[in-house]
């Protein structure tokens, strides 16, 4: 009974002997052998039924019989180490039959022979399952990476669109009220000119009858310069030109401001035109070295011919105002770089400093219309902003690096076929 | 809840005696197997609480691991410990050719594990007359909070260090054994010192 029980068990049982040679194969192994094998295995060495993986299985075989200790091997490592078909062989998406083994060494007690017992277990069903399930959680995970990488990119794509908002109706607001605030400063302005003549006239009237005050009987002497006294004329006709001016200085510094306004949003009227920028950059850094001579100024370009299609007046501004920031962010000696490099595309000019830097809470906020981390009065943080919005107009990006005291790189990518219909159409 | 009872001085001397001849034997089944000689370091009998056991079988980088359960008259679990370097040089003693895949790899460190745990084992099984079986073994990569939160408290663990002599493999065997077969183990080891 016990026979039959092994002939039939769903798993493969082989007996080989310390020579490697075939006693016992059950049903399991039979079955699968060629039809001309299965009568004729016995006494076979087991490696010349089961070539393939021969070598393998004779030294398992062998450690089995020196150690007497069982030997095992997984589908995992090592699947088909006997050459059998899948157990399904029309409707499997496997053809060849995934294998657990196991070898046990065995003892016959009257003959004290030694013996291998083989175990074969079909564990085709769970290597493919198991294979499935490692695919399709790769699969996930690509795509939870895939997500990852576009949720990432959203939310640079978000900011962006924030910023350029912000840019925009920021540039909006500027304009209206700079075009506002313009009249009114041009006739303050007029109104000044024509104050400081008059008060000049009413001076010099003063000043004559003050001259012929000796042609007055004293009585009217007395009295002109009483007058002159009660309303302290010295003081007034000293002060009246000083204060005339003061408020013509402020007056220009809100002309400024109102200028700056109207370049940060953009209301040039200026078209485009070949711009060759190793000029434009050695230019505005001569005009920002006369203004901030301490500090050493280098300018670099593989090329001697960079040129682009933009508005010259725009492109100088934008370049213009990161070099005076670069200027000012170095307290007290330094250097600031410029360099130029033609990709096949587009340009890259950076703009590199060794002044202070700019601390991590701040960097969002740089290309912001109005922040600025300098006292007031000392600068309206319309700088970097207005480079911003240019190097939009010309499709371009601008990137901005920093590291606290050590220094600061802006990076700005042009295209070389910059076309922005609303500012370079051609003239 | 688990509570180790330490084991006695002469208990303790006896097992590590007993150790000592098992491991000896394991090594040389391998030694035999690969024809190499190797060498085995004094068992060490400590007992240890589950994060002590985490130190002691991943303190060290560079290596790979496997666990293997045993059933019979004593039960537990043996994990082994074994290097990275060197491993080039059992697999061609192992006669496999190079260049190794991650499977070879895998097979010889399972095998490896297999043998020499197996040996000892089967050493302090007979030793003390005791019949284990081993189940088969497998890799064994746990995360340091898994163990934080097992269940036991102490285990009393046999470690031993086989190295190769000629190359620079070396390989670590732990033994626990659940508190039954530590009852066990103990009566067992006073009847011999009777």
């Amino acid at each position: 009974m016990f026979e039959q029980l092994v002939e039939k068990l769903p798993v493969g049982i082989g007996i080989v002997d310390e020579d490697f040679l075939v006693v016992y194969l059950n049903d399991f192994f039979r079955d699968r052998l060629p039809h001309e094998n299965r009568d004729s295995y016995k006494d076979t060495p087991v490696t010349d039924i089961f070539s393939g993986q021969g070598k393998f299985l004779k030294r398992r075989l062998k450690s089995v019989f020196v150690l007497q200790h069982p030997s095992f091997s997984y589908w995992e490592q090592r699947p088909h180490i006997f050459p059998f078909k899948s157990s399904r062989p029309i409707t499997g998406e496997e053809t060849q039959m995934y294998q657990n083994m196991e070898i046990l060494p065995v003892k016959d007690k009257s003959t004290g022979k030694k013996y291998a017992c083989i175990f074969l277990q079909d564990v085709t069903a769970q290597a493919s399952y198991f294979r499935t399930q490692q695919k399709l959680s790769a699969a996930l995970k690509e795509e939870h990476e895939a997500q990852r990488k576009l949720i990432r990119k959203l939310d640079t794509a978000q900011s962006q669109l924030i910023q350029a908002e912000k840019m925009a109706s920021t540039g909006q607001l500027a304009a209206g009220i700079a075009h506002e605030i313009n009249n009114p400063i041009g006739f303050i302005n007029a109104n000044l000119d024509t104050l400081s003549q008059y008060a000049n006239n009413l001076i010099s009237i003063c000043d004559g009858v003050e001259n012929h005050v000796t042609d007055f009987n004293d009585e009217v002497k007395e009295q002109i310069k009483n007058l002159f006294e009660a309303q302290h004329y010295d003081l007034i006709k000293d002060d009246i030109e000083e204060l005339l001016e003061e408020s013509k200085a402020g007056l220009n510094r809100v002309k400024d401001i109102v200028d700056n306004l109207k370049q940060f949003s953009l209301d040039s009227t200026q078209g485009s035109q070949i711009v060759e920028l190793n000029d434009v950059a050695s230019q505005t850094i001569k005009l920002v070295s006369t203004q901030y001579a301490s500090h050493h100024y280098k300018v670099e370009s593989a090329d001697e011919k960079i040129e682009i299609m933009a508005n010259p007046g725009m492109i100088k501004q934008a370049l213009m105002n990161i070099l005076l920031n670069a200027a000012q962010a170095i307290p007290d000696k330094g250097y600031v770089k410029l360099s130029l490099l033609k990709n096949s595309e587009s340009i890259t000019i950076k703009v590199l400093d060794s002044g202070e830097g700019i601390e991590q809470k701040n960097m969002k906020r740089v290309f912001e219309p109005f922040f600025t981390t300098r006292p007031e009065g000392q600068g309206q943080g319309l700088g970097l902003s207005t480079a911003y919005t240019i190097i939009e107009k010309h499709k371009g990006k601008i990137s901005i690096n920093s590291k606290v005291s050590k220094g600061t790189v802006v990076t700005i990518e042009l295209p070389i076929t910059s076309e922005d219909n609303s500012a370079t159409a051609p003239q | 809840m688990s509570a180790v009872i330490p084991l006695d001085e002469e208990q303790r001397d006896a097992l590590q005696e007993l150790l000592n001849i098992s491991m000896g034997q394991a090594a040389n089944s391998l030694a035999q197997l690969i024809e190499t000689k190797i060498d085995i370091s004094i068992p060490k009998i400590t007992s240890v609480t589950p994060t002590q056991l985490y130190t002691l079988l991943f303190g060290s980088a560079d290596t790979f691991h496997t666990r293997q359960s045993f059933l019979g008259d004593i039960q537990g679990e043996v994990m082994s410990v074994l290097s990275r370097s060197g491993l080039n040089e059992m697999a061609k003693l192992m006669e496999y050719s190079e260049p190794l895949s991650k499977e070879d790899v895998e097979e010889i460190i399972l095998e490896l594990s297999n043998i020499l745990a197996g040996a000892c084992l089967a050493g302090l099984s007979s030793q003390l007359e005791l019949t284990t079986n081993l189940n088969m073994p497998t890799l064994f990569t746990p995360n340091k909070e898994n163990f934080d939160e097992l269940k036991w408290q102490h285990s009393l663990v046999m470690e031993v260090q086989f190295t190769v002599a000629v190359s620079s493999f070396s390989m670590r065997v732990v033994f626990c054994l659940d508190d039954d077969s530590l009852t066990r183990m103990k009566d067992t080891l006073d009847e011999l010192l009777e």
